[in-house]
């Protein structure tokens, strides 16, 4: 009896030691980035010294983006151009996909090890500014570089935390050709929401089998946000979160609009829904050729132009008496308060707005070039994916409403929202039901926001 | 069980040795300190500090608040998500455990029989295992059982329309716990030396009293293999309660949380909704619970694990 209990305690042991060294080492790998997310970043790879003159020692700035391959390359080609402008300055570049880019940031910034130079996102800069990890920028002189309209809108607080790549700007793009084909009317701009749902259904009555005009788009928050806003609502979070605003009416008005395309099956099944994954040639929802529409952003619709060559156009998101979608700058670059260089890092992010190779280089990688000089050069030479980045834009500027953030504690909400709303499109869950939980969750974070 | 009782004869005869002079105690301190350093430095003061913050709320970024037990009474009380991670949790590891177990004892039999040939059947039954954790074989998973996946394909071949088995909730983990039955190669390596050590004597004289091939296995191969079972069991269940490539790969965790396994749960609130206090209290719980349950597979075990060297006395 003895023995045996003490050969249980060591195996006991042993299986703890099993079970916390698996908890240490974990990995992750997302891959797939999240389409609300539009891709723009810039990063530089060149560490300069701030003034070439002064001290000529070599710097190693560290530079961190997210965003798809053509980025990545146009990317470290300018950080090679910045190296050579600048002899003696060198970079550490690391590149990664938006979802594990949003990952790894929070353990780096809890080390205090961000790199110098890091690509930022309208969506995450006010909690990053929140906990004092960026550098102030106000005093880089954007004359002549940015509008200073867009620099005053950027602003947190009177201070700049980030210098504007590029003007993005979010819509839908449709399979043109297809549509065509099929013989159905074609989505114009300003459509409304009712009929956005109507124009659902009814192309969809004049497409082949197995194919859609519309997705089930129950379980993307921003989605939904877009439809409240749009029709006058207030925006989810406001406050900086201390307000959380969920409008019971329009949100059974909306859910119920997509129960009704999902009960005409209008759109794709819920399990086939949800298995899409945006940018994968076989399992994009418009590339694999199932669904005629998707949304797109400036920065991110050349993606899918390259996956479906020709055959992608662009329209705004649909609108209500309040406007709809969102047109700005969005993708920042920012300095981390933690770097050794600052005054290196800071005139390298000046650099990557006004240097004109850079901008030859870099292209329409991060959307629509903030310094309009640059975009002057760039104009003649567009291809075919960038003009649709730039429609996008310019289709949508004019009812556009204000980019509306994740308010700082809220990422927990938006990963509810999505798995409850599977609930209600897989048909388990009630739209009433959906709403209680979703508004609990929502009121209590904003409880807690101080 | 022999280099058990070798190591605690040995810890004995150190015990005895350091009464006598401090100095070699030292000596043998100094011996094992690039481990004991990083044992110290790198497990036990992480382990120590995780126990600090699941009593905080700490957002990685500000600085830890002491908030006493609310990591705890959320949990229990406010948190449906934890209610369904363990309720994934435990199907996951109730059904896959033992038909990963069933599965590779089976194979076992199987790999055990003396023919020409068979080292190559070994090699070619266990080969996938050597990457069956990997990142790969989920994105493979992902591929095979998606809308467009092959297994599809085949259906499709009979008559048969597929469906989302990734997709939809209701198949979803089933696709999980396929994958973890499927990585059977290590327990069935283990169970395959653990059929070669039963002594052939116990075969022929059964054979002798004219025994058929299923009372063989019942009596002789089922008891003689139990403390081998017991050790893939244990392995197996604490493997399984920590499920998480597969379930952060294979299908996030979704569609409507039909996979959202404990580990992928506690991974979600420390790095992504930035809660590290409340995942640092669901680490905690988490190991409690695999103890708990560890302990109760040992006292489970004196009614059916069968040690030849206590003489098969079942007490």
């Amino acid at each position: 009896m003895k023995r045996i209990r003490f050969k249980g305690l060591g195996i006991l042991s042993i299986a703890l030691m099993v079970v916390l060294s698996a908890c240490g080492g974990n990995n992750n790998n997302n891959k797939a980035s999240e389409s609300s997310a539009p891709a723009s970043s810039s990063t530089p790879k060149a560490s300069e010294s701030a003034s070439p003159s002064a001290d000529a020692k070599p710097v190693e700035l560290s530079i961190m983006w997210w965003g798809p391959d053509a980025r990545h390359e146009a990317t470290l080609k300018a950080l090679d151009i910045y190296s050579q402008q600048h002899p003696g300055a060198k970079f550490k570049p690391e590149y990664l996909a938006w979802d594990a880019f949003w990952q790894k940031l929070p353990t780096l910034a809890a080390s205090k090890s961000m790199t110098d130079v890091l690509q930022m996102d309208a969506a995450y800069i006010q909690e990053y500014v929140s906990k004092g990890l960026l550098e102030d920028l106000s005093d880089i002189d954007l004359t002549g570089l940015v509008d200073p309209a867009v620099v005053e809108n950027l602003k947190i607080d009177g201070k700049l935390y980030g210098i504007p790549l590029s003007q993005n700007a979010q819509g839908v793009a449709f399979n043109k050709a297809e549509l065509e084909a099929a013989g159905v009317d074609l989505p114009q701009k300003d459509w409304t929401w009712d009929q956005y749902f109507e124009w659902g259904k009814s192309a969809k009555a004049k497409l082949p089998e197995g194919k859609y005009a519309v997705n089930d788009t129950s379980n993307l928050w921003d989605w939904y946000q877009w439809y409240q806003t749009g029709n006058g609502g207030k925006p989810l979070m406001t406050d900086g979160g201390k307000t959380f605003n969920f409008d019971k009416d329009l949100f059974v008005k909306y859910h119920s609009a997509l129960a009704d395309l999902r009960a005409a099956k209008a759109v794709p099944p819920a399990d086939q829904q949800t298995a899409f994954l945006e940018n994968d040639p076989a399992g994009d929802p418009m590339a694999s050729g199932v669904v005629m529409t998707r949304g797109a952003t400036t920065g991110s619709v050349g993606a899918l132009e390259q996956l479906m060559p020709g055959k992608v156009d662009v329209v705004n998101i649909p609108v209500g008496s309040a406007g709809g979608g969102w047109a700005q700058s969005t993708i920042f670059l920012s300095v981390s308060t933690h770097s050794k260089y600052k005054d290196q890092a800071k005139a390298f992010v000046e650099w990557f707005i006004t240097d004109p190779q850079a901008g030859e280089a870099l292209g329409l990688t991060r959307g629509i070039p903030i310094n309009p000089e640059i975009y002057k050069a760039l104009e003649p030479t567009l291809e075919q994916k960038d003009k649709l980045g730039k429609k996008v834009y310019d289709i949508s500027v004019d009812k556009a409403l204000p980019f509306y953030p994740i308010a700082a504690g809220y990422t927990e909400w938006v990963d509810t929202y999505k798995a409850t709303m599977e609930g209600v499109m897989f048909g388990k869950t009630s739209i009433e039901d959906a709403y209680d939980k979703l508004n609990k969750l929502g009121q209590d974070i904003a409880a807690k926001t101080k | 069980m022999n280099t058990k009782v070798a190591t605690t004869s040995t810890r004995r005869t150190l015990f005895r040795i350091s009464r006598k002079s401090g100095e070699s105690n030292l000596h043998g301190y100094l011996f094992i300190s690039p481990w004991l350093i990083g044992f110290l430095l790198l497990t036990l003061w992480p382990i120590a500090q995780s126990f600090y913050l699941s009593f905080t709320d700490y957002s990685l970024l500000a600085s830890p608040v002491w908030t006493g037990m609310d990591n705890y009474k959320r949990m229990f009380f406010d948190d449906a998500d934890f209610v369904q991670s363990l309720k994934v949790t435990f199907t996951f590891v109730l059904v896959s455990v033992p038909l990963k177990l069933f599965f590779s004892l089976m194979v076992a039999q199987l790999l055990s029989k003396s023919m020409k040939g068979m080292s190559l059947y070994r090699t070619m039954v266990y080969f996938p295992s050597l990457i069956g954790g990997s990142i790969a074989v989920s994105i493979l998973w992902r591929n095979m059982f998606g809308v467009d996946g092959y297994i599809n394909k085949v259906l499709a071949v009979f008559g048969i329309e597929g469906r989302g088995w990734i997709s939809d909730p209701d198949s979803a983990l089933w696709t999980l716990i396929l994958l973890n039955v499927w990585q059977f190669g290590s327990t069935m390596v283990i169970f395959l030396a653990g059929l070669k050590q039963i002594p052939q004597e116990l075969y022929e004289s059964a054979s002798v009293d004219g025994a058929a091939r299923w009372r063989k296995f019942y009596h002789i191969t089922l008891p003689m293999l139990s403390p081998v079972m017991f050790f893939n069991l244990v392995l197996g269940v604490i493997g399984s309660f920590q499920m998480f490539t597969a379930a952060l790969i294979v299908t996030r965790g979704g569609p409507m949380h039909a996979t959202y396994t404990y580990a992928l749960f506690l991974f979600e609130k420390a790095f992504k909704h930035f809660q590290m206090g409340y995942a640092s209290a669901l680490a905690w719980v988490l190991l409690l619970m695999v103890a708990l349950i560890t302990v109760l597979n040992f006292y489970v075990s004196r009614f059916w694990v069968f040690y030849e060297t206590d003489g098969g006395g079942r007490k």
